[in-house]
């Protein structure tokens, strides 16, 4: 009997002849969930410029993307807590694949290839035993489930590759919100929560863990950027007190103390305890980060930790690292160009963009 | 030792004002539709925002002057000046953008909520190091902003720890310098307005694209606003049922929590009127939205908010945020998309 997954491994198998490429597709450069006007949810391939390069439909609310290094596949993640992640043909908008989380699992909303494109990792909650999980599968199987191992903390929300001495490393965001599905979205464990940054290798052994200081256990570590130079950005969200004077936005080296930036500067108020997505810019001199809530975007000079520029951009959250600087998506429609001390709406699209702007690398 | 504090020195209000708001949501209400509407930016503009940022640099101004003059942190000219220019600010406290932002200048104004208790830490270093240097105009406006401004006078003028700090002579300098430096800010947000952002909202044209990012800048401003009443002035002091915050509410020392709620529903209201522009069922669901509300805060008798600690008090105060959230809901479903503002995709659901 044909099964499912042998059916799609076939699938996939002859689709690899003529070997076909993202440069198929025009080379999109970013990859983002949206919402129709209709009320349908699908996920998009943009080019540098902005314009929609390809739309593919999603069963529902999508989160973040990953995409294949090498094949024009994206994996869009459910948003969390995630159901499915649906593999696709980008050049059509073929569906190739369902991921379902395994039993008392379910996907957070993010993921990403391996280097070699054999392996997608997913961050999972291992709701019944409260535990954070990274999913592995393996790609040329039809992205069968081949195992997972502990994501190092709570709540594994973003996920990243970076390159260290030994080798490719994941750097895990371990938010540290205990949630269960049967609660919806509650949080369940505020009083003991302890994100962390997590640095593990491919195979699942941990390499260091950051933590902030205890006073800082209510801000949770969601969402991540790298630099060239392999540098961490860490974007946080406020689980205490409104009106709390906090940082947000934080840089890690693993090997030194984690510097948080703009500490102190009022215009931190201006998130409103939230840090959507965070980018650096392509020299890593600045570094961005999103709020939807504040309506804001702030960037910030790696050295010094300034505050350097505020973008007013209303539901802002989508960001990447552009060209010449930034680029930024709304839940308007709006793609927008941050560069330097100017803003400049490159695009508007009759489409409610949803939390994040993947680049393909 | 806490700091102890007396009844506040005045009255905020009287019985009789309640009959005044019910006759003015009357009069208001009787007479607009008769009335040929001007353009809602101007309307706005003219009659709300340059009259309020007059009143707030001009009583800043008067604060000055009393400061340079009086130093006992009890006398009732300088109480009463201080006063009025606080209530100046409240009433503008919503307006959060353009001139207020330039060179953080409201934060310097309004260093407020301070979860981390800077504002006392950074005075007494001041009262410390007596620096001569902070007595100056450029000093003091270099220094840091949760040591300038209505909240940190507030500790200076109300809290026993500072009234009768030492050197008695640097003290009174540097109160003075904190009132001056409470006036250049004012100024300079006024004289903004006044000279290129009040043209600039009425000629979108750079700024603003069009008039329709007027108006979504103006209805930001209101739900800044109605965010700040129920979040952080009620919010943060209500905590929880199991955890009040008491100490937590806005200007306690002073006196003046339920009277910020008052001041700053009162400066809503008539936005969020001029907003509906001339939509009459909807002038009056938000007129009876905003009575509700206001008429509520009135009443309270608890001008420290006191009653978030008492179960007996506690539920007005509830009922009151539950108000205020009510009309934040009625705004956002009912004005704002004949604003063209919808609710935003990501700023409600995060992730």
């Amino acid at each position: 009997m044909t099964s499912r997954r042998g059916f799609l491994a076939g699938l996939l198998a002859s689709s690899l002849a003529p070997t076909p490429s993202w440069a198929d597709l025009g080379r999109p450069a970013f990859l983002t969930a949206a919402k129709n006007p209709d009320g349908s949810y699908l996920l998009a391939g943009l080019s540098e410029a902005g314009a929609i390069q390809f739309t593919c439909p999603l069963p529902g609310r999508g989160h973040a993307a990953a995409a294949h290094p090498t094949r024009p596949e994206a994996v869009a993640f459910a948003r969390r807590p995630g159901r499915f992640a649906d593999v696709i043909d980008c050049r059509n908008g073929t569906p190739l694949a369902r991921l379902e989380p395994p039993k008392g699992h379910h996907f957070y909303g993010h993921g990403l290839f391996t280097p070699d494109g054999s392996r997608l990792f997913t961050t999972e909650n291992d709701y019944e035993n409260g535990r954070g999980r990274i999913g592995i599968w393996e790609v040329a199987r039809g992205y069968r489930r081949i195992g997972s191992f502990d994501s190092g903390g709570i709540g594994p929300h973003d996920m990243l590759l970076r390159q260290s001495q030994s080798g490719p490393q994941l750097a895990i965001a371990n938010g540290g919100i205990e949630t269960h599905p049967n609660s919806g979205r509650a949080k369940l464990n505020l009083p003991q929560m302890r994100p962390n940054l997590s640095l593990l290798s491919l195979d699942g052994q941990v390499q260091e863990v950051m933590e902030l200081a205890p006073e800082l256990h209510l801000n949770s570590i969601r969402h991540l950027a790298i630099s060239s130079q392999g540098i961490l950005g860490f974007a946080m969200q406020w689980q205490g007190d409104p009106g709390a004077d906090l940082p947000l936005l934080g840089l890690y080296e693993p090997g030194t103390p984690p510097d948080l930036l703009a500490e102190g500067d009022p215009r931190l108020r201006n998130m409103r305890g939230y840090g959507g997505s965070v980018a650096f810019s392509p020299d890593g001199l600045t570094i961005a980060v999103t709020s939807p809530r504040g309506g804001v975007v702030q960037v910030m000079e790696t050295s010094s930790g300034h505050i350097i520029k505020e973008h007013a951009l209303r539901d802002v959250c989508g960001l990447a690292t552009a060209q010449n600087g930034f680029i930024a998506s709304t839940g308007l429609g709006a793609i927008a160009a941050l560069t330097g001390h100017t803003a400049k709406q490159l695009r508007h699209h009759d489409l409610a963009w949803d939390n994040h702007l993947v680049p393909l690398t | 030792m806490p700091p102890k504090t007396g009844p506040p020195s005045y009255v905020f209000w009287k019985a009789s004002d309640l009959k005044h708001i019910i006759f003015a949501l009357a009069i208001s209400a009787a007479f607009t539709p008769s009335l040929v509407r001007a353009d809602i930016v101007d309307e706005i503009l003219d009659d709300q925002v340059l009259p309020a940022m007059q009143a707030l640099a001009e009583s800043s101004e008067d604060l000055a002057q009393v400061a340079a003059t009086i130093c006992r942190p009890g006398a009732s000219p300088l109480r009463a000046a201080y006063h009025r220019a606080f209530d100046a600010w409240v009433r503008v406290s919503h307006l959060r953008f353009g001139p207020t932002e330039t060179n953080n200048r409201a934060f310097a104004l309004a260093f407020w909520p301070d979860s981390r208790g800077k504002t006392p830490k950074t005075l007494a270093k001041h009262l410390r190091s007596a620096d001569p240097a902070l007595l100056t105009p450029e000093g003091i406006a270099q220094s840091s902003i949760a040591g300038r401004g209505f909240y940190a006078l507030e500790f200076m003028y109300f809290d026993q720890n500072f009234t009768s700090a030492k050197p008695h002579e640097y003290r009174c300098a540097l109160t003075a310098a904190m009132a001056q430096d409470i006036a250049v800010n004012t100024a300079a947000i006024h004289r903004d307005w006044q000279d290129s952002y009040a043209d600039q909202m009425r000629n979108a044209s750079g700024r603003y694209q069009d008039e329709t990012e007027v108006k979504q800048e103006l209805f930001k401003s209101l739900n800044t606003g109605l965010q700040l009443l129920a979040d952080m002035r009620l919010g943060r002091p209500l905590g929880s049922f199991d955890k009040p915050r008491p100490k937590r509410a806005e200007a306690w020392r002073s006196g003046r929590s339920q009277h910020h709620i008052v001041l700053a529903l009162q400066s809503l209201q008539p936005l969020a009127i001029a907003l509906a522009d001339g939509d009459q069922d909807l002038i009056a669901r938000l007129e009876a939205a905003f009575q509700k509300p206001i008429l509520r805060a009135l009443r309270l008798d608890d001008p420290r908010l006191e009653g978030v600690a008492d179960p007996a008090k506690r539920f007005r105060l509830e009922a009151l945020q539950q108000e205020i959230n009510d009309l934040r809901a009625l705004i956002e479903s009912d004005l704002g998309p004949s604003l063209g503002v919808l609710a935003g995709f990501n700023s409600l659901d995060g992730d």
